[in-house]
């Protein structure tokens, strides 16, 4: 592609000239906001062209500059993290790479996060390009306390190393002449595992024709099946070979190439991080981090949970639950929907078996649709909204590491547990476990202990709901719970045969959160939750008149008020279970129609809560893990989860009861 | 996309692979980071709507 004829018509500011024939050329890359654009700006002159990339809405900026009496052309590229691109300003940068002739290519880096800028190094110094690293915002580095041996690093990585301030124009002399002394390609090949190195060959021996970079990128990013890269080698190579190489290689792992080499290339830079940083005590530690260390640190990091829990259960549970589902409950379906609907409807259908389908007592309208709008609605968009909020601070990251060094003192295998523990939807678990599980016996298992202990979101939230004003019940739900994660975690971690060690985990900067991001956030999990759970708590109306029409409900409510007397709950609670068939979140809204209703108060409400927490996951996914792995398998876990759930409710019932607790 | 979790940056599809273990067989709208499992609801349709527009705009006010 040439840049250059097509920059005039893309080109905005069109009146600087470009580039100055003859001039050596560098190219400047680096994650976004590493101070790439002071870079440019201290080396070039303030003559500059900025320029859309041809076919994109994305600014190259261009630029002139003289060392030691030579013309030097130099090209600010937009902001990458990883030479694999996923952003459309990626792939400008690196096309700019590909494209591009250049003498030297600059990484512009943040010094205080070697860890995360090295992957770009790395990757970059696989393709083979003149590569210098700018350690750029060093003064903030310093203060915050990491001292980096430059001569190490340079030794180790085989390229020349330069720290800058590029602000303050410290530095900035030396990274002049590395440019003039004109880099050559580091001699350095970090080496993957012995599936993918010999594959990397194979392809390199393949690839026929001269690229900017070297083949081994070239077949580095082949593997991780780039698009773009299969499209510039689709003419002139053997595709139909490398792709057999390719997929070969995938089949191998259950993992993504893509994330095999991540994680692969983690460990070498982990290595090289650790033999050339030194990591000295700060002098004076900023609030933020802190504040970070708190939320990570056990002996601090709990009270701390407990504290945002407590947020979260004023927000969600009083706020959402008492305030938003009284008014659109009380007011708004009790007041108006149900008596106009009903009214309607008695009035253009005159059966009353067909009536039933839409209104009265377990109507599509009156049930289905009141339980999704009125009840799990407001909950769930107040859970969700400080979801977001507390996803967009980078609390989650620091909870995990808090749950990790907790479980580890107690000498359980964290990482196992965390996204079940943080994450949605109900299926986290067995996809985190059953991925690395080998025989059928473990996933079982592990499918197993998921169905039963984890509580989707929504469930949550309106568990959250049904405690709400009473904050004993709230201590000894979070108590029982926790019991239950515990065993859960610690069976978990007796199957799941030691995790990968190499699990990468970014910790971010904390920040205050962005109200836009919280609103699109939390939009998009509310619109996917209703997309989920609407239609099925309509279908869930509409068996229960099937159920009702052939007297199957009865008869199901009945076998089910056995065990719910055993576990001291009123008849009517049986209800509420069959609801919680259907999927949880529905039972949860039973209950609190029944507490509603007065008929659900106390150490029974205690009781029927975590029974259900505990239940059997919904009928979607059932009937799913009946399709996926049997009739057997699936009534197995369930001839497992129900005694036990119905089980833990009668300890806590059995407990509470003796103590003579009463809430 | 990057996940919010654990940090890992990964494209869609791949989460696909992470997905293989999970009972659901159907797509069910939430993308898993394949590294630490983590499940984040797809761009939403209106979202995605609003962007492009925005996008669009910006591109003809330029
Ligand atoms: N303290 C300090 N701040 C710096 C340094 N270099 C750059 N900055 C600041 O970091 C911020 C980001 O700098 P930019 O040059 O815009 O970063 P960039 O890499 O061009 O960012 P993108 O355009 O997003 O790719 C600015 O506020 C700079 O003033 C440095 O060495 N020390």
């Amino acid at each position: 592609m040439n840049t250059r004829t097509k920059r005039k018509e893309a080109s905005c500011h069109g009146t600087t000239d470009e580039i100055i024939a003859g001039s050596k050329r560098v190219i400047l890359v680096g994650n976004p906001n590493v101070g790439k654009s002071v870079v440019f700006g201290n080396l070039t002159g303030n003559y500059v062209t900025v320029s859309n990339y041809p076919g994109t809405t994305v600014e190259v900026t261009r630029g002139n500059g003289r060392i030691e009496e030579k013309n030097i052309g130099i090209i600010d590229t937009p902001g990458m993290y990883s030479f694999l691109p996923i952003t459309e300003e990626e792939s400008v940068a690196r096309a700019i790479l590909l494209n591009e002739d250049s003498d030297a290519v600059i990484h512009v880096a943040d010094a205080k996060s070697l860890e995360r800028t090295l992957h770009l190094t790395l990757q970059l110094m696989e393709t083979g390009l003149p590569l210098i690293l700018n350690l750029n915002l060093m003064d903030e580095a310093d203060r915050l306390g990491i001292k980096i041996d430059l001569e190490k690093l340079q030794s180790k990585l085989g390229i020349p190393v330069v720290a800058t301030i590029a602000t303050e124009n410290k530095g900035m002399d030396n990274l002049r002449r590395a440019i003039i002394n004109i880099p050559k390609k580091s001699d350095k090949i970090f080496r993957y595992d012995a599936t993918i190195e010999p594959a990397i060959t194979k392809i390199t021996r393949l690839i026929r024709g001269n690229y900017r970079i070297s083949n081994r990128a070239l077949a580095l990013l082949l593997l991780q099946d780039d698009p773009e890269i299969n499209d510039l080698l689709e003419k002139e190579e053997n595709k139909a070979a490398i792709d057999k190489i390719v997929e070969e290689t995938k089949k191998f792992f259950s993992e993504p190439l893509n994330y095999l080499i991540t994680i692969q290339r983690q460990k070498i830079i982990n290595e090289i991080v650790k033999e050339s940083t030194i990591a000295v005590r700060p002098e004076r530690v900023g609030f933020r981090e802190r504040l970070s260390r708190i939320m990570m640190s056990p002996i601090t990091g709990l009270p701390f949970l407990l504290l945002v829990m407590y947020g979260l259960y004023e927000f969600v549970g009083v706020f959402g639950a008492q305030v938003a589902v009284d008014y659109l409950e009380k007011t708004i379906f009790g007041n108006y929907i149900n008596p106009y609907v009903t009214k309607i409807v008695t009035m253009i259908i005159p059966w009353k078996i067909l009536q039933d389908l839409f209104v009265n007592d377990y109507g599509i309208i009156t049930l289905g649709v009141r339980y999704a709008i009125a009840i799990i609605m407001p909950i769930v968009a107040t859970f969700f909204i400080a979801f977001s909020i507390i996803e967009d601070t980078g609390y989650l990251p620091r909870l995990a590491m808090l749950i990790d060094r907790v479980f580890k003192k107690i000498g359980l295998n964290g990482r196992a547990v965390i996204p079940v523990v943080l994450g949605f939807g109900c299926d986290t678990m067995a996809t985190m476990v059953t991925r690395t599980l080998e025989t059928r016996k473990e996933k079982v298992i592990a499918t197993l202990l998921l169905a039963l202990a984890i509580p989707c979101s929504a469930q949550l939230g309106v568990i959250l709901v049904l405690l709400s004003g009473n904050i004993d019940m709230l201590w000894i739900f979070a108590g029982v719970m926790a019991l239950v994660f515990m065993l859960v975690g610690f069976l978990a971690s007796k199957i799941i045969p030691g995790e990968s060690p190499l699990f990468y985990m970014e910790v971010p900067p904390l920040r205050w959160p962005k109200l836009s991001n919280v609103f699109t956030k939390t939009y998009t999990r509310v619109e996917w939750y209703f997309k989920e759970v609407l239609p099925l708590f309509i279908l869930a109306s509409v068996f229960i008149w099937i159920g009702k029409i052939t007297k199957l409900f009865d008869l199901a409510v009945d076998l089910l008020s056995y065990p719910t007397s055993w576990i001291g709950l009123p008849k009517e609670a049986a209800t509420a279970f069959l609801f919680g068939f259907f999927r949880r979140d529905f039972g949860a809204a039973g209950l609190y129609d029944l507490k509603n209703e007065g008929l659900l108060t106390g150490v029974p409400l205690l009781v029927s809560i975590v029974t259900i927490a505990l239940f059997m996951p919904c009928i979607a996914q059932f009937s799913i893990t009946i399709k996926e792995r049997g009739w057997k398998m699936a009534l197995g876990m369930a001839a497992f989860i129900f005694p036990f759930a119905f089980l833990v409710g009668f300890l806590v019932n059995l407990v509470l009861t003796t103590l003579g607790v009463t809430l | 996309m990057k996940c919010p979790l654990c940090g890992l940056r990964f494209k869609e599809e791949e989460s696909a692979a992470a997905c293989r273990g999970c009972p659901i067989s159907k797509p069910c709208g939430l993308i898993k980071c394949p590294n630490c499992g983590y499940e984040i609801p797809g761009e939403s349709g209106l979202l995605k709507l609003l962007r492009k527009w925005r996008e669009k705009r910006n591109a003809v006010k330029r």
